[in-house]
């Protein structure tokens, strides 16, 4: 007994020596943006407002393709940036691994360091709504660039988003299509184990109760589920007019598909994450009706638009989704406020100075953010007709 | 050097793993009694969301709600574990496993309790509530030469570990009591142990509820540190990380639960400097050691070893 506790008093002691060293080496090694900073400085020294950014992004696991697009859209950013010379960003990005608990050690370790002037992410909402409340006691900006869920710039003074919030995306999409078709009767599907799909359900709903439309059922599926028949049988034998369907592209591009060969031929609102080009490619013609509000629509022929499309194409060889439009313009948005604040060591001035930001022109429009600090813009809607996205027209 | 190493990103991440190492425990105690259970992470789910419903909706003290979340879990524990000692082996972990995740749907289903999908925020956060406390009877962490963020997680780290420590000397303890013993004369041999006497039925209830019972409080603790859950966080993917933890370190041994909690919570954090690739050394690693000692890394054979005793190997 006393040997075995002395052992393990010994091993636990290894474990902190181990964990001291692990610590130690790994704040030496911070992931740089990839930039040279060097020859931008040496041109207008003096002049050029240094800044250090950190990221947080959802770089590994199942959703690792937002934070990817994510990343892009901010290096692209980045790069344009720092060529113009005025302020000199340098990004350094974390992986969240898309659970709260990494991105909550991710954001602690940018916080932590002074150097760090604000932050942009993380990816998921769930994400950071662990991480929002931390920087703002430690008085640190964090905006969110992907995070669509209700009460997230409440959290705080320090936080902000510029993506659009379901609350702004689906009215305005909702009203356009009862404009159109004079709808009475509205049926509504979502996933309900989904952060994001609930929220754009519980906007769905609100707006229907506010418009006066009857909700003749209201539908829910799991994530993953590949069959949706006995939900659409049961919106069919109500009859509505429109179907509401609150659900990320790939069980959305599904759900037409099938509603479709079932014989529901009334159109389809979706929200935000409905909005994908995959939809088409998924569901084909079937995809046609299908109306959402978003705040980036990729085929506009705006030429701030046409071009980010080309450089972005450049650069990556693909083609820009919306996240990567929004954290583009974050990017931009934080460089606007930086221009203001007039320094980059300040967290409280750049703060203020980003509260401010006021018709700021990015790609996505003009934006501004009231008083909490959400997203104040115009909203996109569009509509997939013979299988492409057009704005959608009354 | 003080103020270099009390940086709230270590003590974040230490915080991280003293809890991993109550999960990791969670799932050890059962399996010393021959049950393998995956329904640590429902358990956890069940800590976590009472102890911060209680706190939110009643803004009772900290203390009192992260033990009844526990013993909540602990009473379910018993409920759960009653009915399946028919089960053993696989049949028993994918029954748990089962169990976590009705859990799970009932956090996200019951929306007017648990906010469903999205999760509950403003949880009170331990280290604060130490922090005002502390205010209160008059010690500013000033004078202890802490600025206030470095207070609010070194008591934090401070609990836990206190925490850890002492449900680990219960363990201990307990392996080398009469109750230790019936533990490890099941996992032997059930039928040899009932024969002899053993009351079976009480001791595996036991075992799983005091499972049960150390994963309520490792979610409880959880809830308070981190300041927001969502059912995400109790998923199939957390039963499995747990699982991983003590089959990594070495499930003979209670020090690998300890070991491999440990390892496994620091290496995604040391490897951050790999960024997007640090997820595969992760996998790289699993299966090298998996291939090489499926056993665990730490076994009762190295720490005879380790003790200079020699003995045949096999005989453990």
């Amino acid at each position: 007994m006393q040997k075995y506790q002395k052992l393990f008093l010994i091993i636990l002691a290894t474990f902190m020596l181990i964990l001291l060293t692990a610590c130690g080496s790994s704040s030496t090694s911070t992931n740089s943006g990839g930039q040279s900073e060097t020859s931008i400085e040496d041109e207008t020294s003096g002049e050029v407002i240094q800044a250090k950014i950190g990221v947080i992004s959802y770089l590994s696991g199942a959703g690792a393709a937002y934070g990817e697009a994510i990343t892009q859209g901010l290096k692209l950013a980045q790069k344009e940036i720092n060529e113009k010379g005025e302020v000199n960003i340098e990004l350094v990005i974390e992986d969240s691994a898309g659970e709260a608990e990494q991105a909550v050690n991710a954001g602690q370790k940018l916080m932590a360091d002074d150097s760090i002037l604000a932050i942009i992410g993380p990816t998921l909402s769930t994400e950071f709504f662990a991480v929002a409340p931390e920087a703002d006691l430690n008085g640190i900006t964090i905006m969110g660039t992907s995070t669509t869920a209700d009460g997230i710039p409440e959290i705080g003074d320090y936080v902000f988003r510029n993506s659009i919030p379901e609350a702004l995306a689906i009215p305005a999409a909702m009203e356009k299509a009862v404009k159109r078709t004079g709808a009475k009767k509205v049926a509504i599907i979502y996933g309900n184990d989904d952060a994001f799909t609930k929220a754009g359900f519980e906007v769905m709903k609100r707006t229907a109760e506010e418009m006066g439309l009857e909700i003749t059922t209201i539908e829910t599926y799991q994530k993953g589920q590949s069959d949706y028949k006995a939900q659409l049988t049961k919106i069919k034998n109500t009859n509505p007019d429109l179907v509401l369907a609150s659900a990320l592209y790939n069980e959305g591009a599904v759900i037409i598909d099938q509603a479709r060969k079932m014989g529901i031929t009334v159109p389809f609102v979706g929200g935000n994450g409905f909005n994908s080009p995959q939809v088409i490619e998924i569901a084909g013609d079937a995809a046609n009706g299908l109306i959402v509000g978003t705040p980036y629509f990729g085929d506009s022929t705006d030429p701030k638009i046409v071009e980010f499309n080309k450089k972005y194409e450049e650069e990556y060889g693909k083609k820009p989704d919306q996240f990567a439009a929004q954290a583009y313009d974050a990017l931009y948005i934080y460089a606007d406020a930086l221009k203001r604040a007039g320094t980059g060591e300040d967290r409280d001035a750049f703060r203020d100075a980003l509260a401010e930001t006021k018709d700021f022109e990015g790609i996505l429009g003009l934006f501004s953010f009231n008083e909490v600090g959400d997203v104040v813009m115009d909203v996109t809607v569009v509509e997939i007709k013979d299988g492409k996205f057009v704005e959608f027209e009354e | 050097m003080l103020g270099e190493l009390l940086n709230p990103y270590y003590l974040q991440v230490l915080c991280f793993i003293l809890i991993n190492i109550m999960l990791a425990l969670s799932i050890y105690v059962p399996l010393s009694s021959g049950q393998l259970s995956l329904g640590s992470a429902g358990f956890m789910g069940i800590g976590a969301y009472t102890s911060a419903l209680l706190t939110i909706h009643y803004e009772l003290p900290l203390y009192v709600t992260i033990l009844v979340g526990a013993l909540l879990a602990g009473v379910i524990g018993i409920i759960v574990g009653i009915p399946s000692l028919r089960l053993t082996g696989v049949y028993l972990a994918i029954a748990t496993l089962g169990f976590g995740e009705v859990i799970r749907v009932l956090f996200v289903n019951w929306e007017s309790l648990t906010k469903g999908s999205v999760g509950l925020t403003g949880i009170p956060q331990l280290g604060r509530e130490l922090l005002k406390f502390a205010k209160s009877i008059g010690i500013e962490p000033s004078a202890l030469g802490l600025k206030n963020n470095q207070f609010v997680y070194l008591s934090l780290v401070i609990v836990l570990l206190i925490i850890v420590l002492f449900i680990l000397w219960f363990v201990i303890r307990q392996q080398n009591s009469r109750i230790g013993r019936a533990y490890s004369s099941i996992q032997m041999d059930e039928k040899a142990a009932e024969s002899m006497g053993i009351n079976i039925t009480y001791y595996k209830v036991l075992a799983f509820a005091q499972g049960a019972f150390i994963a309520g409080l490792a979610g409880a603790l959880f809830a308070h540190t981190i300041g927001y859950i969502s059912p995400s966080d109790f998923s199939y993917h957390r039963a499995v990380e747990i699982l991983i933890f003590t089959v990594f370190g070495g499930s003979e041994v209670i020090i690998g639960s300890v070991f491999g909690a440990t390892i496994l919570t620091l290496l995604p954090e040391v490897l951050r400097f790999v960024s997007d690739y640090r997820y595969i050394f992760y996998g790289i690693m699993l299966v090298i050691l998996m291939a090489v000692r499926p056993q665990g890394i730490l076994d009762l054979y190295l720490f005879y070893r380790l003790k200079g005793k020699r003995i045949k190997r096999g005989t453990s």
